[in-house]
């Protein structure tokens, strides 16, 4: 039955995609009373966010493999007269048709449940992923959907992680619950992405501004050549939702920043340091600290490897390495090279703490592993809080930036007395929890004497602060603003 | 007294060794580190250099005994 379908019409033209607006071909055939016809468009809101455009991506061959063995299967499970299915690829706008699927039966029974199903199995078995342009300016990979039911893939995709005894039916579900954040996407998050993936992850986050270089490709092994030139973050969430199409990956295409990393970092339950600075990994610790969020930290030089757990009450980074080492005295991989198979490893290990963590078991939270993989030694040392750490408080250590403070008491040590100034505007409060003045950024007129500046996210009172500064006035921005510093915010009318 | 010492990363490479055994006069672990930054030229500043004896981290005034195993330790920064 099916190779006379075959017969009549071309293997590949059954399933297509095109980067054009779809022309269907309207096929129509005598023996055929019944056509079902349905439309995916792209709708201009999902999941609670504003959607600018989307972007389509296949993995073609597979696509056009599966697709095609897909109707040929509907035409013979619903007995069908024929059935054609039309996919676009590349960018959307809102209201563009996505996906064009039609069906043709001798009756209209057969016509309406084999265009249900093809529209299922299209979503969940064909390898197309898309990405949503966000009004924010960020954008999210959606995989295709979980298949119906619990999904016959799901269940083999976890299977041999189930069967392990520390993990289980109970393990699975908090590892698929869990959200996890890669901060800097270079070689250590390619050890670190495909064991996070592997182990089931349900939601992984990936910050990174740069572009994918011919230079990172020998370490960072989940790119490929034509990659270079593309956005890294993109790149590696497309290589996410291939090995697993019903996990979500959310992309910032930004530089981890005093000004976002408190908002990025509270939207998720463990952080994984894949950065090459001592500024960013110092950073990360203090907002880490700050929001109580495990962050599991490791850096790589030539042939060896650190690694460590900053648990929410354990030493910190900061406790190990309380001043920061001046520009240059510590290399990067740049600068100093390092051997390609070691950050598949530290990475590797960085995700099994992520892993354990949420399992239960015991981490390296009061130890850091040394690994040097010339002469393949291993050593674990102790390691201790250390008292009045400026890190455990979330603070940067040794840092003296002299327009914003961490914390309100920070000011009080700079000007004696000052001010909290709330600067955001009128329809933007509830009012502050602390005696403060109220005087919004559109129509400030500076009061006398020092003053703490309070804004949303600490934006708008860093540029202020900087604009007073130059004028000659006291005053600093608090930073992270209210949303780092839920304490400040009062339920309260303003 | 004889301590023995392992360097790791850019201190090893500047010492120019993995370890070596040291003769010491009864001294703490930051003195000695003091006094291997000038002998071995390991180019960074004390404060930097982490040390651990026996496998643990210890205090700057840790005073060193006979046989000690100690680990050197920069910050090291590559991602
Ligand atoms: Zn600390």
């Amino acid at each position: 039955m099916r190779s006379f379908f075959f017969l009549r019409w071309p293997v590949a033209d059954m399933f297509r995609l095109t980067s054009d607006p779809i022309v269907p071909t309207h096929r129509s055939d005598d023996q055929a009373g019944a056509f079902v016809t349905f439309k995916g468009r792209v709708r201009s809101r999902n999941g609670g966010r504003t959607v600018l455009r989307l972007e389509y991506e296949a993995y073609a061959e597979m696509a056009l493999t599966e697709g095609n063995a897909m109707v040929g299967e509907a035409i013979e499970r619903f007995g069908l007269v024929d059935a054609e299915i039309v996919h676009r690829i590349g960018l959307l706008e809102v209201g563009d048709t996505a996906v064009w699927v039609e069906v043709a039966a001798p009756h209209r029974r057969e016509a309406f449940a084999a265009a249900e199903w093809l529209v299922d199995q299209l979503k969940w078995r064909v390898p197309i992923w898309k990405r949503e342009i966000y009004a924010e300016g960020d954008s999210g990979w959606i995989g295709a959907d979980a298949p119906p039911g619990g999904g016959k893939f799901e269940v083999e995709f976890g299977r041999r992680m189930t069967c392990l005894h520390e993990v289980g039916e109970a393990g699975a579900r908090l590892l698929g619950e869990a959200r996890v954040l890669i901060v800097g996407v270079g070689g250590l998050a390619v050890g670190a992405l495909p064991a996070l993936v592997g182990a089931g992850i349900g939601t992984i986050g990936l910050v990174d501004p740069d572009e994918v270089e011919t230079s990172n490709l020998h370490r960072q092994t989940l790119f490929a050549a034509a990659d270079v030139g593309r956005g890294k973050v993109e790149r590696a969430a497309a290589f996410a939702t291939r090995l697993r199409p019903g996990m979500r990956v959310e992309t910032f295409p930004h530089a981890l920043e005093a000004t976002n990393a408190d908002a990025l970092i509270r939207a998720y339950d463990w952080i994984v340091d894949g950065t090459d600075s001592f500024a960013a990994k110092r950073l990360l610790n203090a907002v880490c600290r700050r929001h109580r969020k495990p962050l599991v930290t490791a850096s790589v030089h030539r042939w060896e490897g650190q690694i460590m757990t900053v648990m929410p009450d354990g030493p910190c980074l900061a406790c190990l390495f309380p001043q920061s080492p001046p520009e240059g005295c510590v290399g990067t991989c740049a600068e100093e090279g390092v051997y390609g198979g070691l950050v598949g490893l530290v990475g590797s290990l960085q995700a099994t703490e992520v892993v354990k963590g949420i399992l239960g078991m015991s981490i390296l939270d009061r130890e850091v592993l040394l690994v040097d993989l010339r002469t393949s030694d291993v050593t674990r040392l102790a390691r201790t809080s250390r008292p009045d750490c400026e890190g455990c408080r979330g603070e940067l250590p040794g840092s003296d930036d002299p327009l914003e403070v961490s914390r309100l008491e920070q000011a009080a040590s700079r000007f004696g007395a000052y001010r909290v100034v709330d600067i955001r505007e009128v329809g933007e409060r509830p009012a502050l929890a602390v005696p403060h003045l109220h005087i919004p950024m559109s129509r400030f007129d500076p009061p006398s004497g020092p003053m703490v500046l309070v804004c949303a996210h600490g934006v708008r009172s860093l540029v202020l602060a900087a604009e007073l500064a130059s004028l000659g006035i006291p005053a600093v921005s608090l930073r992270g603003g209210v949303s780092a510093h839920p304490e400040l915010a009062d339920a309260g009318p303003g | 007294m004889t301590v023995h010492v392992r360097y790791f990363a850019v201190l090893r490479e500047r010492a120019g060794r993995e370890r070596e055994s040291v003769e010491i006069e009864p001294m703490t672990a930051r003195e000695l580190v003091d006094r291997l930054i000038r002998e071995r030229g390991l180019g960074l500043p004390s404060p930097l250099i982490r040390i651990a004896v026996g496998g643990a981290f210890v205090e700057d005034g840790s005073v060193l005994a006979d046989g000690d195993e100690i680990v050197l330790l920069p910050p090291v920064a590559g991602g």
